[in-house]
């Protein structure tokens, strides 16, 4: 059974129609790219496969659970699978690093021991690359690729079946690019977790895709390996993959 | 026309706010840390900006007091007309402009920052109901805490128009105190404590409400604050005349 299913995906803001019709499967325990220019789509699709926007038509699926039907405590309860990475990191900024990553958990399981908690703080950290002696920092003291990396390490600290991440790469030096790539990566292979990534960045998303789809004015231009996808003949696909394989 | 269908909807959906606040209010988890930290930053937080203003009211009313019954010859009356005009008005009124603009503000830059820099979006992306978390605590907070700081309003007032009008106005302290428990009663005091709890109410949901609909960045989040401010302030002086027309008009 595939992890996220989208039909028929339709969603306008007032005169514009920002998606109009996408399909797209993705597997358990693969990486699902979707790229595309600034102002396609992209994130208002992210939105619908968490539920923080309901499609005017078309269904969401995840883990086999319909989300455009859920309001209140049900999508809350549906939302237990997701971890997800915001452009912005969007960590609390009320919060030090320690409680930001322990947050999650601990609305997860309200009775766990501070020992536990630490220690899967600790290891969650770890995966990004983090030791402990950021633990006690405050996200404006920490740069932008290690405010990506801590909430990365938040997203994967509750053991999520799927991870969601908006635009993972942007704003980072290419060396801090290729550390995210392989973040990603090694959540995929140590966690085994279904990811779903948007972005523009055509570099990162080779690196990362087993799958990817190029959006283009709210429809899906073309899907596939990241090989077909290369192969694609569709002219705006071809044209946006253009001038970055020019650039290599 | 437009405008005021905007003001409407504006208005439509803050009781809808209001309702799903009140619906999550009486669902566990109950995260009493919050509240104390929401009732610390909001009351105890207040506490020595209300004493002050409240002892400057009072100070001024029994000035005034003294001012106006002296040409009947009723300066003994200034204890029961400075105890009745805090317990039943300045009290509540003032004490809700006071959190208004300290607590009310910040409560509304705070959720409104939040809100722009998608850390609500990041809080219901696991699994947390941001108005479950954020304003649950602030709304129950304001609302606890609203009376107990109308009535440190009142007590230092009190205090303040005693010491004018022993000290300054050569009022006996005996008529003074006992026209006040003559006029004071406890019907009074409640009339007092009622009002500080709608307040409480109505201050901290326009507060969370401005913040967690803030759009727009920076200015956005300006904006979002001074129509806090605004409707907060305006919303208790009607309701002041509201609520007191039905309890005594």
């Amino acid at each position: 059974m595939a992890m996220i299913e989208v039909r028929g995906l339709w969603k306008a803001f007032g005169d514009k129609e920002v998606l109009r019709g996408i399909d797209l499967t993705v597997e358990p325990g693969k990486t699902f790219v979707v790229l595309g220019a600034s102002g396609s789509g992209k994130t208002v699709l992210l939105k619908h496969v968490i539920g923080l926007l309901k499609p005017d038509r078309g269904s969401v699926r995840v883990d086999g659970v319909e989300m455009s039907g859920l309001h209140g405590l049900a999508l809350t309860e549906a939302r237990q699978v997701f971890g997800m990475v915001f452009q912005g990191a969007a960590l609390f900024d009320s919060m030090t690093v320690f409680d930001n990553v322990a947050f999650p958990l601990k609305e997860k399981r309200r009775r766990i021991s501070f020992d536990e908690l630490s220690g899967r703080v600790v290891e969650s950290l770890r995966v990004v690359d983090l030791g402990e002696d950021v633990l006690d920092q405050w996200p404006s003291q920490l740069s932008g690729g290690m405010r990506k990396r801590v909430a990365l390490a938040r997203a994967l600290v509750a053991d999520p079946k799927v991870v969601l991440y908006d635009e993972p790469t942007t704003g980072l030096d290419p060396i801090t690019t290729d550390s995210v790539d392989q973040m990603i990566n090694r959540a995929k292979e140590r966690r085994g977790v279904t990811s779903m990534v948007i972005s523009h960045d055509i570099a990162s998303a080779f690196r990362v895709a087993d799958r990817l789809a190029v959006l283009y004015d709210g429809k899906i231009a073309a899907q596939g390996t990241p090989e077909e996808v290369r192969r694609s003949e569709d002219p705006y696909v071809q044209r946006f993959l253009a001038l970055w394989f020019e650039k290599q | 026309m437009r405008r005021l269908r905007a003001v409407f909807e504006d208005f439509g959906d803050l009781l809808l706010f209001g309702g799903e606040a009140v619906a999550w209010t009486v669902r566990p988890p109950w995260r009493t840390e919050l509240l104390l930290q929401q009732m610390a930053a909001i009351g105890v937080g207040s506490t020595f900006i209300v004493a002050i203003t409240g002892l400057f009211s009072g100070m001024v009313l029994a000035l005034q007091g003294n001012y106006a019954m002296r040409q009947f010859g009723a300066e003994g009356y200034v204890g029961g007309f400075v105890a009745l005009s805090l317990v039943r008005e300045l009290g509540p009124v003032f004490t809700g402009l006071m959190v208004t603009g300290r607590s009310g503000s910040a409560i509304t830059t705070e959720l409104g920052t939040m809100r722009v820099t998608e850390q609500i979006d990041a809080m219901e992306s696991m699994a947390v109901n941001p108005v479950h978390y954020l304003v649950v605590p602030r709304v129950v907070a304001s609302t606890l805490m609203m009376p107990v700081l109308a009535m440190v309003f009142s007590g230092t007032g009190y205090l303040g128009g005693y010491l004018i009008a022993t000290y300054v106005s050569f009022i006996a302290p005996g008529p003074f105190l006992d026209h006040t428990r003559r006029m004071l009663e406890v019907e009074d005091l409640l009339h007092g404590l009622l009002k500080a709890v709608i307040f409480g109410v109505v201050v901290s949901l326009v507060a969370t409400y401005r913040g967690y609909a803030a759009t727009g960045g920076a200015r956005g989040v300006g904006e979002a604050t001074t129509r806090a401010v605004v409707m907060s302030s305006v919303s208790i002086l009607v309701l002041d005349y509201v609520i007191t027309f039905f309890a005594i008009g």
